[in-house]
């Protein structure tokens, strides 16, 4: 055999041993974590080889726990499947995962926000029986009684909580030092101290805050209306944004505007980071799982002058905080073909105390009192924000509502259309949601 | 070849075009008169999802940008491929070292490419071009909330992107353009810009009118690499009808496919206008051929 000829066999027989191998890689998640743990994953074994498709997108705050459940519970016959997944990619594969009488996903990352909507259409396994059955196995109990009743609708409940994510203030303590400022408990308060930071030129936009025009603005909207006591919607479902509360709530986001950077509407989550790590702005309100990345030595210069608080009120009168808590948990799709009660021990088994316990400071856990000022720089912050949020309004209708009217919203922050007309226009377009 | 023989070796190739070409076409257009969720079989519901978009003002928006920008990028990648094709066929053995580095932008992913380009422009990542403007002393250009600003940003980016594949092309064509009717230009008297515009060109018309449509095609269908460069794009008007598509019928958890297809069905329409010189080009070319 010629030379070349033996070479090309080698090489490819090395690309073939290399392709084999990685594809043997393939299986299980594509990402690690460092707040992730090996735990004990005690299912009963399906007798032939089993796929378990899991569905869930990529945070610090929920990567531990896919991770855990992923590494953990792919043992024997079964091999849990995880892809990345950015959060706007999941929601659409959760719509259509859930659409047909057979889906490709068995175990889904699911949220408060989302449930009611899909729990009325009977698209998700309802866990009572489930939840009680393993409750002892897994300490079931120690799970957080708002968080669970946070993923409960109509009596039952459709996702076993992992970890809740609640907005917390996170500041420059060491430029709030230099000018003798005090840590905001109002918007107003905020605005001060934001003017007194431009004043003495460090600089130019201080407030940060993610208002995306495409989701995350309305998210903000709907926290500055929970701060003074109402929401998209009333308890009976009925669409309330043509109210006082509203009008209100739009009147300090349209102040704010003067003290973000002109181009706010096109930040996220990770632009408004950005901001704080880069050093121009010193004061940004997130949700609690991107707090983590802000106190990272390896992401800013600053990491060690950013300090945190609870979330300021709307104002001086309001009863909550600017809030919003979004608890996530893991979800049974009504149309897995998979075993419920192997699906619900491996969910179980990665909200255990052992996991929970390992996604500290990354994640805020699911088991009451996990967090502390010891074990999470944002801990303290963390837990006064969660008592300070307005009860979450269950309705089947927020989350499409919120779709509805967010281009509007958008609209109005940029100066385009009149407060009171946009307020107009999206009551309109949100009665006019099925 | 026998008529048997003809069928046997077509059919695989008519079997694919079938299933990836005609029954798609098939389904969108169907789709497109009944409302359909995902999974569920549509009810028949008439021209009312044409009637949705075409009196969406936001339908409108979107085609306006879309065959705007689609008109801009086209002229200007003809303009500027011809005359990187020219430089580049002036050169010697340094030629496919500058035509590797000028097909890089070529070769990455869209969006990819787009996240990129975008960080030229964003302070929170550098914004180079805005440093260069500042050192200038211009003012700050809001290059992703401001329409006409966003529109050239975008514009850059779809150059960027979709110059080497213009300015191949025509160097290929370029390089098919016999010497001797150079020759005879010059001796005639021309000079280079004469001959460039009176010789080379007509020569290479069809290679031209080649690129002019693949470009028109790929314009049309922007979609991904407005994630990056145009995060607010529907509410600036910056929106590309694929886009738009996407927002109303996919995104956030939307199921409109049925309206979805229905705009699908109007951009196949708008394509084809703004095909049909280049396309009766070929026929006539083909016909002249026989």
């Amino acid at each position: 055999m010629p030379f070349t000829q033996k070479r090309l066999i080698t090489v490819v027989a090395g690309a073939a041993a290399v392709a084999v191998a990685l594809t043997g890689c393939g299986a299980g998640t594509r990402t690690t974590n460092e707040n992730s743990t090996e735990v004990a994953c005690d299912y009963t074994q399906p007798e032939s080889a089993t796929t378990v498709n899991v569905l869930a997108y990529n945070s610090s705050a929920i990567d531990p726990f896919t991770d855990t459940m992923v590494e953990s519970c792919s043992t024997g016959n079964v091999t849990l499947v995880h892809d990345p997944i950015d959060f706007g990619g999941q929601v659409t594969k959760t719509t259509a995962t859930l659409s047909g009488d057979s889906g490709t996903y068995d175990i889904l990352e699911n949220y408060g926000f989302a449930i009611p909507g899909q729990a009325s259409e009977d698209k998700l396994v309802p866990l009572n029986d489930l939840f009680d059955k393993y409750s002892e196995k897994y300490a079931l109990d120690e799970l957080s009684e708002s968080m669970l009743s946070a993923l409960t609708y109509d009596g039952q409940l459709y996702a076993l909580p992992m970890q809740g994510q609640m907005f917390i203030l996170a500041y420059r303590e060491d430029v709030f030092d230099e000018l003798g400022l005090e840590v905001p408990t109002t918007f107003g308060e905020m605005m001060s101290a934001a003017q007194a930071i431009r004043d003495a030129g460090t600089m130019e936009y201080p407030i940060a805050l993610p208002w995306l025009a495409t989701s995350d603005v309305s998210t903000s909207f709907q926290a500055m209306m929970n701060s003074l006591g109402s929401d998209f919607v009333d308890t009976d479902g009925n669409v309330t944004l043509d109210t006082d509360e509203a009008r209100t709530a739009l009147g300090i986001m349209t102040e704010l505007k003067q003290y973000m950077d002109p181009q706010v509407l096109t930040f996220d989550q990770p632009a408004v980071q950005q901001q704080m790590f880069n050093g121009t702005a010193a004061m940004s309100i997130m949700f609690s799982g991107r707090m983590s990345d802000l106190t990272l030595e390896a992401n800013s210069e600053y990491f060690d002058d950013i300090a945190f608080a609870a979330p300021p009120k709307a104002t001086a009168e309001a009863e909550y905080a600017y809030n919003r808590v979004s608890i996530d948990g893991w979800s049974i799709p009504f149309n897995t073909e998979l075993d419920h009660d192997m699906l619900f021990e491996m969910m179980a088994s990665s909200v255990g105390e052992e996991a929970s316990a390992a996604s500290v400071p990354a994640a805020y856990p699911a088991r009451a009192g996990m967090v502390t000022d010891e074990n999470s720089p944002y801990g303290t912050a963390a837990n006064e924000s969660i008592v300070s949020v307005m009860p979450a309004i269950v309705s089947p209708i927020l989350a499409d509502v919120s779709v509805a009217t967010t281009d509007t919203l958008a609209n109005i922050l940029l100066g385009n259309i009149s407060i009171e007309d946009g307020l107009a226009q999206m009551q309109t377009q949100g009665e006019g949601v099925r | 070849m026998k008529t048997r023989e003809f069928w046997y070796l077509m059919a695989p190739s008519l079997l694919v075009m079938g299933g990836l070409l005609a029954f798609p076409l098939f389904r969108t257009v169907q789709w497109s008169l009944e409302e359909v969720a995902y999974g569920t079989g549509g009810s028949f519901i008439g021209f009312d999802n044409y009637a949705a978009a075409l009196t969406d003002a936001r339908f409108g928006r979107a085609v306006v940008f879309t065959i705007s920008t689609t008109l801009i990028v086209t002229a200007i990648l003809l303009v500027l491929g011809y005359l990187i094709a020219v430089g580049l066929n002036r050169l010697g053995k340094t030629r496919p070292l500058v035509l590797g580095i000028l097909l890089v932008s070529y070769v990455l992913p869209s969006l990819v490419a787009a996240v990129a380009f975008s960080w030229l422009f964003n302070d929170n990542f550098g914004g180079v071009v805005n440093r260069l403007i500042e050192f200038f002393g211009g003012e700050q250009v809001l290059w992703f909330t401001d329409p006409f600003w966003n529109q050239v940003l975008i514009i850059a980016n779809e150059v960027w992107t979709l110059q080497p594949f213009a300015m191949l092309i025509i160097l290929a064509g370029l390089q098919g353009v016999p010497e001797e009717i150079k020759e005879a230009a010059r001796i005639d008297g021309a000079n280079g810009f004469q001959t460039h515009l009176h010789i080379i060109i007509p020569t290479i018309r069809g290679v031209m009118g080649f690129v002019t449509l693949i470009a028109i095609m790929d314009v049309l269908r922007v979609f991904d690499s407005l994630v990056a460069l145009s995060p607010q794009a529907s509410v600036i008007g910056n929106e590309s009808i694929q886009l738009y598509v996407y927002s109303v019928a996919f995104a956030n958890g939307a199921q409109n496919l049925g309206l979805g297809s229905a705009i699908n069905v109007l951009t196949i329409l708008i394509i084809l206008v703004m095909l049909i010189p280049f396309i009766r080009g070929i026929f006539k070319e083909a016909k002249a051929a026989r």
